[in-house]
């Protein structure tokens, strides 16, 4: 992958986060993942590059307006008769963005932007203050923001210089050349187990875990003076199953730099039934796992841990 | 006839419609006519792409022999592939990282590899897009609408409508005849995420109380207050039929501000694209549960989905495919690529593909249909 360390493709900066490592975080979503969970939630966050987004209640209208519609060479725009608003057929769209800008009313934008280590930063500073009180700071997380290495580590350098406390979120699915690139940048590095077993996991996450699980044993070992939280975004039918949190344990355990291993329910938005689809008809419905399985898989991890009482 | 052209492919692309066989025996029998060769594409352009995915080839010359006993039922000998957009296919790369690749040259280059002169593709309206793309890559292609939602604009009937209506109605029939004995109100949700064609022809033809279709936003109470005076009078059972892509009045579809949405790449809200959001079921649930508060009588949701398919072909299914097949290679044989066959009464005709794309037919809202159904006293909960 070519890559610049002096900018990179940032999906969205999201402020005053607490779930992402120590105090309050300003955490940077990078574009671009190296998986296809089928649960995924963000799939803006896929590809690398921007990509075209738009908003049907922002368009006003051919009549009033229509001038994307002169713009797109791929004949990817057009009108739906009941409400004359324009539509984007998105199999025909490049995302050559050659629409954004003739949109008066910003219906129609990009998801994504290629921003400096300086832009970034700025951004972030504005919490310096918050990070002061909290013990808090930057959080690198995507798509997986190890794909960026080098912007990544670059960004995570001067925020260090700056003073920053430093986390990444990873699924670790990257070659080791980027993890060890950006790690002497990080003081908290949360990282996913999805699915201990490789060939589960080639089935929801799309390739093995061979690679993500060398990565993460060669991270505990060659960074002593890291954090390491593990972390399992928590689904019925994929994960929620004692086993496989005593088979996460059980890598984890032996190495004294993982201080926690954090279960995160999956939750379905709003009341919405939904599924992602690789394909139309091969449809998964993934449940929010009940409170009374999370407490139970949650005492497994606190008496791994020795702790008493549990979190919650 | 144009001499150049001499093996056609064949290929379905998008999901399922019953009865694909008749279209190509239609397309076999015809080009066996003017002496062409017909070789079948496995599940779209998987069995060009990835050959190494059949113990037996992915592709498959089809005979006349073969063609004449194949199943008249609902199989398909080809399969489909509802995902085949050779513009993204997903691959593993050295680095272990999933990606999306252009594999499009390399098909253009395997059909050329493979002596196939021009492809004949039944396809889906979102499939339309990428033989549209393919097209003005420079395949030869000629397209055959296909479609239970009856949703191509280009043609007044897509290929499997009539089938999936048939099967619709028998159930709805046996939905309203459980209702009738239970005392309950059935709602019953098809398939149409933008279109009521399926909806309101089934409804109108199972003698239903109302009908809920996209094109016309809902008011529940209206149908709630027909509901309530056939109770009155002795009849505290109904039957109301929505398609999954209806609306209430009230609260509109809930847009790029929906939560859900909003989290979502624009892919991802689009019914048809990569990453779909399934409303299944949505539809059915939301109008019961209101019907029910509405009403005061026990209401029970039922969603028909995919199973609209699982009935046996039409005789009318039948000939729109033989008719389509053959069609499809007379557009060849006349040297006309890259169009889409299209039944306009009396005639049949090839619409270009640019045509043919990036338009919904949906329900005219003071049509035949719509008028037929309000005569009958169907509810168009409006």
């Amino acid at each position: 992958m070519q890559q610049n360390p002096k900018s990179g493709i940032v999906l969205n900066i999201q402020h005053f986060c607490t779930n992402d490592g120590p105090g309050i975080r300003t955490n940077v979503f990078l574009k671009g993942c190296s998986l296809r969970c089928k649960w995924c939630s963000n799939p803006e966050s896929i590809h690398p590059k921007p990509e075209l987004a738009y908003d049907l209640n922002k368009c006003i209208g051919e009549k009033e307006c229509g001038l994307c519609l002169k713009e797109c060479p791929e004949s990817a725009l057009f009108v739906l008769e009941p409400d004359a608003k324009v539509r984007v057929n998105w199999d025909l769209c490049t995302n050559c963005a050659k629409c954004v800008p003739v949109c008066p009313p910003n219906a129609l934008y990009l998801f994504g932007k290629e921003m400096s280590v300086e832009e970034v930063l700025e951004e972030v500073g504005r919490d310096e203050t918050f990070y002061r009180e909290s013990g808090g700071g930057i959080t690198l997380s995507g798509g997986e923001c190890l794909l960026q290495a080098d912007f990544s580590a670059a960004l995570l350098e001067a925020a260090h210089i700056r003073g920053f406390n430093t986390a990444i979120e990873t699924a670790g699915n990257v070659p080791w050349r980027f993890m060890e690139k950006v790690l002497p940048h990080v003081d908290t590095m949360l990282h996913d187990h999805k699915q201990i077993d490789p060939a589960k996991h080639k089935k929801w996450v799309g390739v093995d875990n061979k690679r993500i699980l060398e990565n993460f044993k060669k991270a505990y070992e060659n960074f002593p003076n890291t954090t390491f939280i593990a972390r399992t975004p928590l689904i019925p039918g994929v994960n929620d199953d004692e086993e496989h949190v005593r088979a996460v344990l059980a890598f984890i355990r032996p190495h004294g730099n993982v201080v926690d291993y954090q279960l995160l329910p999956y939750h379905r938005f709003g009341e919405s039934k939904y599924g992602f689809l690789g394909q139309v008809y091969e449809m998964e419905d993934f449940r929010s796992p009940t409170p009374e399985s999370v407490a139970y898989l949650q005492a497994i991890i606190d008496e791994s841990f020795s702790r008493t009482g549990g979190k919650g | 006839m144009n001499p150049a052209t001499r093996h056609i492919g064949i290929n379905i692309g998008g999901g399922y419609v019953p009865g694909l066989n008749y279209v190509v025996r239609g397309v076999v029998l015809a080009a066996s006519e003017l002496g062409w060769d017909v070789i079948g594409i496995k599940d779209g352009f998987d069995g060009l792409l990835f050959p190494e995915r059949y113990p037996s080839g992915g592709l498959l010359h089809l005979t006349n022999d073969l063609v004449e006993s194949l199943s008249s039922g609902a199989g398909a000998i080809l399969g489909t592939n509802p995902r085949t957009d050779p513009f993204r296919v997903q691959a593993v790369n050295a680095e272990n990282e999933i990606e999306e690749l252009d594999k499009s040259d390399q098909l253009l280059e395997e059909v050329k590899a493979q002596g196939i002169d021009a492809v004949i593709s039944i396809v889906s309206s979102q499939a339309l897009n990428t033989l549209f793309r393919l097209h003005r890559k420079g395949l030869k292609v000629v397209c055959i609408p296909k479609s239970v939602e009856n949703d191509v604009a280009a043609t007044q009937l897509s290929f499997g409508f009539n089938s999936a209506l048939s099967f619709t109605v028998d159930m709805l029939e046996n939905a309203r005849l459980a209702a009738h004995s239970t005392r309950k109100i059935v709602v019953v949700e098809v398939p149409g995420q933008h279109t009521g064609w399926l909806a309101l022809q089934s409804a109108m033809t199972a003698c239903a109380d109302a009908v809920l279709v996209p094109e016309i936003p809902y008011d529940l109470r209206a149908v709630a207050a027909k509901l309530k005076k056939r109770a009155e009078s002795g009849h505290p059972y109904g039957l109301v039929v929505v398609a999954e892509g209806a609306n209430s009045a009230a609260v509109p579809d809930a847009g790029p501000d929906n939560p859900l949405k909003k989290s979502l790449a624009p892919m991802a809200t689009n019914q048809q694209g990569r990453f779909i959001i399934d409303r299944t079921g949505l539809a059915a649930h939301s109008v019961s549960l209101e019907l029910q508060r509405l009403t005061g009588q026990e209401t029970y949701a039922l969603v028909l989905g995919q199973l609209v398919k699982g009935g046996s072909t039409t005789a009318l299914d039948r000939h729109l495919g033989l008719g389509y097949g053959a069609a499809a290679v007379r557009a060849l044989k006349e040297d006309r690529p890259g169009v889409m066959v299209a039944f306009q009464p009396p005639e049949t005709k090839f619409v270009p593909l640019a045509e043919a794309i990036n338009k919904v037919r949906t329900l005219p809202l003071n049509g035949l249909f719509t008028e037929i159904a309000r005569s009958l006293g169907v509810s168009l909960g409006n």
